[in-house]
């Protein structure tokens, strides 16, 4: 194995310390001159038509600007200009004209210099609405005489979700008005065959709620218009600024040369923050010909935002005598709320993609309702199927005697096995995460106390995956004047991204990590770089870097070479230097290079590496985690008393920062697990939107996490790391409900896992 | 509505600000004091993030009003690092890794400083009870409550 000097060490942050002294600036501590502030008034109905929207008396409230309805935006170009189709992207509907589909949705926006003016002037908006019948439960959709929850949608518009997980597979779009925007099925073999060779079949419906990212910085959005020039400027917390800079140019029709999108540092994703705020930041900044500042509040965000699709899963599964899977049939039924979108094909492929089933049939639906839009959230679609299948993994041992693990172990995927959709897997550790999860102390010691204090104690694990998305990403490494190094990306980090790409361009300069400086540069000035998400940003991003460092080791050599007067071949970078191989004393420092090649009269070309990658390999992550949980019989509390989490990471380029990311993501699978819903009246509107209403862990829900880090190579990532951000976050529910069971021989079917459906399963509850 | 006067000794210097009454505390050390470290996160106290030690007290700034902290000696996340040295629980949080998006962290730090300054050995059970009022999405605590743990055992 190659001795590495950089990666595979933990680094901490490169921006820690701006970070831990309040220096960082985040989007809304950006404040531009003569800004106005922009608040935004919602439809508080699900679905009615806008009869008339009155805004004189706010017109007229002192210290107003001005109040914009849809009349008065900008016209917005359409992906679909057919007549009569709602568009499908939601970016294209900036404010309600006509038909409010979801309650939240923006209708009209008050702008003012004083934000609380802006504020005050919405309560003097009357808008007229005339109810329409709204359709709230994905099931009740997808009944044919339910009233449609808007009109037929455009083709939909899947850019975003690619840009998180790149999967071929043909979805079918509805071709007539109906609530069911999209589906699609795999199918292997023959099911029927399948169960009727099994020996123990399980059946049963599972339930996941609407959830929220909940990041602790809410959407924000600061854009300017010169009309002048035609220019338009974004600054904003997003997760990609290419993304939305490219829907800002088609939705505007300017030319990318005149949008300029600066990503601010971001307080959080998830999947989440990526396009949301900016398209009607920008088009109030065009109205008002001033800068606009546009934040959601916390309860817009929660009520507004793009959270996590609920789910129905209908599983079925069979297993026989000796613990060999014979058949799986599922039926996936995401609620993507008033557009369409939602994750179906990924759902669809790891649904039937942890184990080897000789017979599948999958089938996965796309169902509109009268609530919130639907978006990414970390492993978009996937803990939701997951919590499905793990439940059946451990019913069907337990039925036959066979141990959870070792069931798992017998039918898991490995390279060459087919996906769902038969395609081969590339290389995977998720046989290394089980036998990793199967020697931990909980998983070891699981049964030795089964009570204490009359509570009652168990142990549960389960498995996640997710395939990881591709990209292509670019880079560009250069040489300072003083004989150090900038590395310039357009990938906008979130947690910790810049400081791994530092260490890849160090490791290939051969140069210590402080004299490496990373820039994430706006639109105007980077090299494209896609969304931070879908676990790529390092597998792809971090191969440009690298990539352009070794563009810029192959120039540093060659001026080294000629001022040496030896082959390049014969040189090698040191600390500060290029040197005679084993000679360091034979050496010209990279300040000289440097100077050489910058300097009045220099005689060489700067030294600029530049890295540009396309992905073609998958690199899908496994997690497999085991936690130890006591509950109270009585009152149905669960208290977590200890998780550990194992995952394959192909390679730990950063240590530090992957044990990060899986003690973040496992505190989030918990907190689907116990604790998160969001929840909505029977005129579906959201109930609880609070962060604390929503539940989102606190520092005392969470227990002590232990990390294990596995390493079994990708096949094209940087030094073989692969995707990390998104598989540790699939498990956790499943985790969650099977450590129950074992506590108490209970099995609850639908998360968040509270008091009430544990007792209600332990049938202390009835209806 | 008459604007106040208020008085303010915010990281050890004197402010004099003129503001509407029933403007935050948070909202004037941001705007304008321009003092962007305590963030707003939710603006009803739920998530921590705009925390700032009030006359020895954590509290949330966005609940406060700004004529409710005339006279009150403040600290803000920018005034731990003394003379360019950073706080050793600022030091911390980087070396443990406790710092992600960093949103929170801010308010972790004076959270944890808060704690440390009332008890300057706590279980690791105190510390998560002392920040279980700020909310955190990345970290899952874990390096946030070593961190902090980790200035415990100093010397």
């Amino acid at each position: 194995m190659a001795e590495y000097l950089q990666v595979g060490r933990p680094a901490p942050r490169v921006e820690g310390p701006a970070k831990v002294t309040g220096q960082t600036v985040y989007a809304d501590d950006i404040q531009l001159s003569h800004m106005l502030h922009a608040k935004v008034l919602r439809s508080p109905l699900a679905h009615a038509r806008i009869k008339r929207i009155d805004t004189s008396r706010a017109q007229a409230l002192e210290g107003v600007e001005a109040v914009v309805t849809a009349a008065d935006l900008p016209p917005v170009a359409r992906e679909d200009e057919s007549p009569g189709a709602m568009p499908s992207n939601r970016a294209e509907i900036l404010l309600a004209a006509d038909e409010v589909v979801f309650a939240g949705q923006p209708v009209a926006a008050v702008l003012a210099s004083d934000p609380s003016v802006a504020e005050e002037a919405l309560d003097l908006i009357e808008v007229e609405y005339e109810e329409l019948p709204a359709v709230l439960d994905p099931l009740e959709a997808m009944k044919e005489d339910a009233p449609p929850a808007r009109g037929p949608v455009s083709d939909i518009d899947r850019s975003e979700t690619q840009a998180h997980a790149a999967v071929d597979v043909e979805e079918e779009r509805a071709q007539t008005a109906s609530n069911v925007a999209s589906q699609m099925r795999l199918t292997r073999g023959d099911v029927e065959q399948g169960f009727a060779e099994a020996d123990v079949v399980v059946e049963r419906t599972w339930r996941t709620p609407m959830v929220h990212q909940a990041y602790i910085e809410p959407h924000i959005s600061l854009a300017d218009y010169h009309p002048a020039t035609g220019t338009l400027t974004v600054w904003t917390g997003t997760q990609g600024q290419f993304f939305v800079r490219d829907e800002l140019s088609k939705l505007f029709r300017i030319p990318e040369t005149k949008v300029r999108v600066v990503g601010t540092e971001l307080g959080g994703g998830f999947g989440g923050k990526v396009l949301l705020t900016q398209p009607l930041a920008a088009a109030l900044a065009i109205v008002a010909k001033r800068p606009v500042k546009l934040v959601m509040s916390r309860s817009e965000d929660l009520t507004a935002g793009n959270p996590a699709p609920s789910c129905v899963v209908q599983l079925k599964t069979g297993m026989k005598r000796d613990g060999a899977l014979t058949a799986l049939q599922g039926r996936i039924i995401y609620e993507s709320g008033a557009f369409p979108g939602s994750p179906i094909v990924i759902g669809a492929l790891l649904l039937g993609g942890y184990y080897r089933f000789p017979h599948l049939d999958i089938q996965a639906l796309d169902v509109m309702t009268n609530k919130v839009p639907q978006g990414a959230y970390r492993a978009p679609g996937v803990p939701q199927v997951t919590f499905a299948i793990e439940n059946h993994m451990d019913m069907m041992a337990r039925e036959l005697g066979l141990d959870p693990l070792e069931v798992r172990l017998q039918n898991a995927v490995q390279e060459g096995d087919p996906m769902a959709n038969e395609r081969p897997y590339p290389r995977i550790g998720f046989k290394q995460c089980l036998e990793a999860i199967g020697e931990n102390d909980i998983w070891r010691s699981r049964g030795k106390v089964r009570e204490a204090q009359g509570k009652r104690r168990g142990v549960g694990l389960a498995a996640g995956g997710w395939l990881s998305g591709r990209q292509p990403a670019s880079a560009i490494v250069k040489l300072n004047e003083d004989g150090t190094f900038g590395v310039v990306t357009g990938s906008n980090d979130i947690t910790g991204t810049n400081t791994t790409f530092a260490q890849i361009a160090a490791e290939e300069l051969r140069q210590p990590l402080e004299t490496v400086s990373i820039l994430t540069a706006d639109t105007a000035t980077a090299p494209f770089a896609g969304i931070t998400g879908g676990s790529k940003a390092v597998y792809t991003v971090g191969r440009a870097v690298k990539a352009a460092a070794e563009d810029a080791r192959g120039q540093l050599l060659a001026i080294a070479a000629q001022l040496l007067e030896v082959s390049p071949d014969d040189l090698e970078l040191a600390c500060g230097q290029v040197q005679v191989k084993g000679t360091p004393d034979w050496s010209v420092p990279l300040k000289g290079i440097a100077r050489a090649s910058t300097d009045f009269g220099g005689r060489y070309p700067p030294v600029v590496g530049r890295g540009t990658i396309s992905a073609h390999k998958h690199h899908p992550g496994f997690s497999v985690q085991v936690a130890e949980v006591e509950v109270d019989p009585e009152t149905g509390k669960v208290t977590v008393l200890r998780w550990a989490t194992a995952q394959d990471v192909g390679f730990a380029i950063n240590p530090l920062s992957i044990a990060g990311q899986m003690e973040g993501a496992t505190a989030q699978g918990l907190g689907m697990g116990l604790f998160e819903e969001m929840l909505f009246d029977d005129q579906g509107r959201l109930l609880n939107p609070s962060l604390l209403d929503c539940h989102i862990p606190t520092a005392a829900d969470v227990p002590p996490i232990e990390t294990i880090i596995l390493e079994v190579p990708s096949e094209e990532g940087p030094y073989g790391a692969r995707g990390v951000g998104e598989p540790p976050v699939v498990a956790g529910s499943a985790v969650i409900a099977n450590a129950i069971y074992d506590a108490l021989g209970a099995r609850v079917s639908e998360v968040p896992i509270t008091p009430e459906r544990i007792l209600r399963a332990l049938g202390k509850v009835r209806e | 509505m008459s604007s106040v006067t208020i008085r303010l000794r915010v990281n050890g210097r004197s402010y004099e600000v003129q503001t509407e009454p029933q403007r935050t505390l948070l909202e004037v050390v941001r705007e304008d004091l321009r003092l962007t470290g305590a963030k707003e996160g939710c603006g009803t106290g739920e998530c921590g993030a705009c925390s700032m030690i009030v006359n020895g007290r954590l509290i949330t700034s966005c609940l406060m009003l700004a004529p409710e902290a005339d006279g009150a000696d403040i600290i803000t996340i920018e005034g731990l690092a003394q003379d360019g040295r950073l706080h050793p629980l600022q030091q911390a949080f980087i070396d443990h890794g406790a710092v992600q998006c960093g949103f929170c962290i801010p308010a972790m730090i004076l959270a944890g400083k808060a704690l440390l300054d009332a008890n300057p050995h706590p279980t690791e059970a105190e510390i998560r009870r002392a920040i279980a009022g700020t909310l955190c999405r990345c970290t899952g605590y874990a390096k946030i409550v070593e961190a902090i743990a980790a200035v415990t055992e100093a010397p």
